[in-house]
């Protein structure tokens, strides 16, 4: 039922994602303004079903272990986030890029830009729903039950969404370089975007690597220990930390920049999926 | 004379070259493709000079820039901002209002709703209104660059007072040492840790995922029990200085592991004792119990058995205790296995690290630094008056804010349009 639930918000997401480039290349303001409460109205009907599972999700683990303290119960609600393996890791990441999107770019959320965020979620959901990723919802092992799982997960990956977004963004701003079109959004407005994204991607991914190493020295007594996941979540880092150093010290605007944001998602790429996939680890059990 | 002119020129291009962004950038650079590289097949190398060298490079280029800035940037925020640094601002617009308006009250009034509650001093002929915030701004990058110092600088405490290594716990047998990370190094620990019990349950058909396992100790000092605790995933136990944890657990058998052998329907039982070759009766078939398992993938009690028919390289197979359905024949005989008697043994994580609290201290840091450094830039308003020809108000608009220019641009401007709308 709530796979259904999410290929159909996939497709409105797809939907959205036509309207805003159908705003774009006609410059309606209407248009615009229609894709933007569609956008809303997949974003909400996303949360639903991100609830819905984890209720599914808490259910069957009370099925485990019968509680009665509310305490108990609710640090097993804190437990059962629906964040847990790489297919359920999809579809948040999935949600954080309009919900990120939304929240901090408000009125630059148009044309392209949408179109950029829109398809970018329908990708994920698709590659989800389509991948041959499995669904199912599995039990947490004990290295997993943890408080920290929550916080750590949901930093890092809306950190990626912020980093997602700038890629987006340094894109656009790359073609608009290579041929400037009045209908794509101006430079300065792109350079100004990337920067924000940046800023609040480098501080989610900071809380996302703090939380994770304070989780680590919990669990295994090490806060570092240069697992492939952690190893290239730093390179990420230092990719981005680069990147503003040029942006606020040096004063590099632009193309330069662009650039290093593309590099930096290329990392954020291979931290999410690479590492998952060719590098084993303690993170291994997201495949 | 002139070697030390020379020497001092030396010394500050060496400095500057020191506090450098360039240095900064190109070292961020350096140490990613290193870990790149590590990652690809080369785990030490985070313990080489390849690494550590740029590392302690950039601690050095952190530190130097602390050094240099630290102070300046303590001066500045500590600086109060007032009528006369707020003149010295630059121009953002002009507005002139009819002598009859209630200007001071008027442009408190604007100034209040469009930022915040703006001070006033009177300076000569001029009232100054002015406001402004991020005033510690500049101390933002310097509390991210001083809590990255002190998590490295944790990290190298941990490295060279730190300890580090495992300890294996079987019931009855009580532990008294750990086995450090460098190999046959052994570490007494100068009292005794005791496994009472340890316990793994398993979830219902799930492949033998683990619910939770947890080893239930005792700590004895001279002889006598000084601590109960129970030490599971994710909750520690702290004892006598070390942190211990549960890291992992594994099974041996609690006694040679009994063998039901069927050939030609006659049936006979087998002792195998752990690890021993065993030959079959009235067979050249020789067997040994290597590995057992509590739960083999879900499929419940489990033994591996390496078996030979003759010389030659050993095969191995699994007996499961509740599927002999699944076992495959050897040679003429058919296995099953008796119930097993299992013990657990526990591995525990072992550690004393004192650079523990400096790391932390440094993320404690980071947070307020970050914070201060990206989203609370300094922005600077002031709005003069002073009255002009025919008794007018003439007014000007000042500000400046370094670092956010598109924020403090957009709000300057809806400030303008209020100002010079204002008067009429």
């Amino acid at each position: 039922m709530l796979s259904q639930a999410l290929g159909a918000v996939m497709l409105l997401y797809l939907g959205v994602g036509l309207l805003f480039l159908a705003a774009g290349l006609w410059a309606s303001a209407s248009l615009n303004r229609l894709a933007r409460l569609l956008f809303g109205a997949g974003l909400a009907a996303h949360t639903a079903i991100l609830l819905a599972r984890w209720w599914q999700s808490y259910h069957l683990a009370s099925g485990h272990q019968p509680l009665t303290l509310f305490s108990e119960k609710l640090r097993l609600v804190v437990l059962q986030a629906p964040m847990s393996n790489f297919y359920e890791s999809l579809v948040f990441f999935a949600w954080c890029l309009p919900f990120l999107a939304i929240l901090t770019w408000r009125r630059d959320l148009h044309d392209y830009l949408g179109t950029v965020v829109a398809l970018g979620a329908c990708l994920l959901l698709a590659y989800a729903s389509l991948g041959g990723v499995d669904s199912r919802i599995k039990p947490l092992m004990p290295a997993l039950k943890s408080n920290w799982l929550l916080i750590h997960v949901v930093t890092c990956f809306l950190g990626y969404a912020a980093f997602t977004l700038g890629f987006g963004v340094a894109i656009l701003y790359l073609a608009q370089e290579r041929r400037s079109r009045p209908s794509l959004p101006p430079r300065s407005q792109l350079d100004r975007l990337l920067y924000q994204t940046t800023i609040i991607g480098f501080l989610l991914l900071t809380l996302g690597i703090l939380t994770g190493a304070v989780w680590a020295e919990q669990a295994w007594g090490r806060y570092w220990s240069w697992d492939p996941k952690e190893t290239w979540s730093l390179i990420t880092w230092l990719i981005y930390a680069t990147l503003l150093h040029a942006r606020l010290v040096k004063g590099w605007q632009g193309r330069r920049i662009a650039w290093l944001g593309v590099l930096g998602f290329v990392a954020v790429l291979f931290t999410y999926l690479g590492v998952s996939f060719l590098l084993p680890g303690l993170h291994s059990y997201l495949t | 004379m002139s070697t030390s002119i020379s020497n001092s020129r030396l010394t500050s291009r060496l400095w500057g070259q020191l506090t450098s962004i360039r240095l900064t950038v190109f070292l961020l650079l350096i140490l990613a493709v290193v870990a790149v590289v590590g990652t690809l097949g080369f785990p030490g190398l985070y313990y080489t000079i390849w690494f550590l060298a740029p590392l302690g490079l950039l601690a050095l280029n952190l530190l130097a820039c602390l050094v240099e800035g630290l102070p300046q940037a303590l001066k500045r925020a500590a600086r109060p901002f007032t009528g006369e640094m707020a003149l010295a601002l630059p121009e953002r617009g002009r507005f002139s209002w009819p002598a009859e308006t209630a200007a001071p009250a008027l442009v408190e009034e604007i100034l209040r709703r469009e930022l915040g509650r703006p001070r006033h001093q009177i300076l000569g002929e001029e009232q100054v209104f002015f406001y402004g915030r991020g005033r510690l701004r500049p101390l933002g990058p310097y509390c991210v660059h001083l809590a990255l110092v002190l998590i490295l600088a944790g990290g190298v405490v941990g490295k060279f007072w730190g300890i580090e290594g495992r300890i294996l716990l079987q019931p009855g047998i009580d532990g008294s040492s750990i086995e450090l990370d460098q190999p046959g190094r052994k570490l007494p620990l100068g009292f005794l840790v005791r496994l009472e019990k340890f316990q793994v349950r398993y979830y219902e058909g799930s492949g033998g995922t683990p619910q939770e396992f947890r080893s239930d100790l005792t700590f004895l000092q001279d002889g006598a029990a000084v601590k109960q605790a129970v030490c599971r995933v994710n909750d520690p136990v702290v004892f006598g200085g070390y942190t211990f944890y549960q890291a992992s657990y594994g099974t041996l058998p609690g006694g040679p592991v009994q063998l039901e052998l069927t050939r030609e329907d006659q049936r006979q039982s087998l002792e195998l004792p752990f690890r021993r070759w065993v030959q079959l009766p009235g067979s050249e078939i020789q067997v040994m119990a290597v590995r057992v398992e509590g739960n083999l993938q879900g499929l419940g009690p489990a033994v591996q058995l390496a078996y030979r028919p003759g010389p030659g390289h050993p095969q191995f197979a699994w007996l499961l205790q509740k599927h002999p359905e699944k076992v495959k024949p050897l040679g003429p005989f058919r296995l099953a296995l008796a119930p097993l008697k299992l013990e657990y043994y526990s591995v525990l994580q072992v550690k004393h690290d004192p650079g523990v609290g400096w790391v932390y201290g440094g993320f404690l840091l980071l947070l307020p630094g970050l914070y201060l450094a990206f989203f609370r830039p300094t922005q600077r308003w002031a709005v003069v008056l002073q009255k002009g020809r025919k008794d007018r108000w003439e007014g000007r608009l000042l500000g400046a804010s370094p670092r956010s220019r598109e924020t403090f641009l957009a709000r300057t401007e809806r400030l303008r349009e209020r100002l010079q709308r204002g008067g009429a």
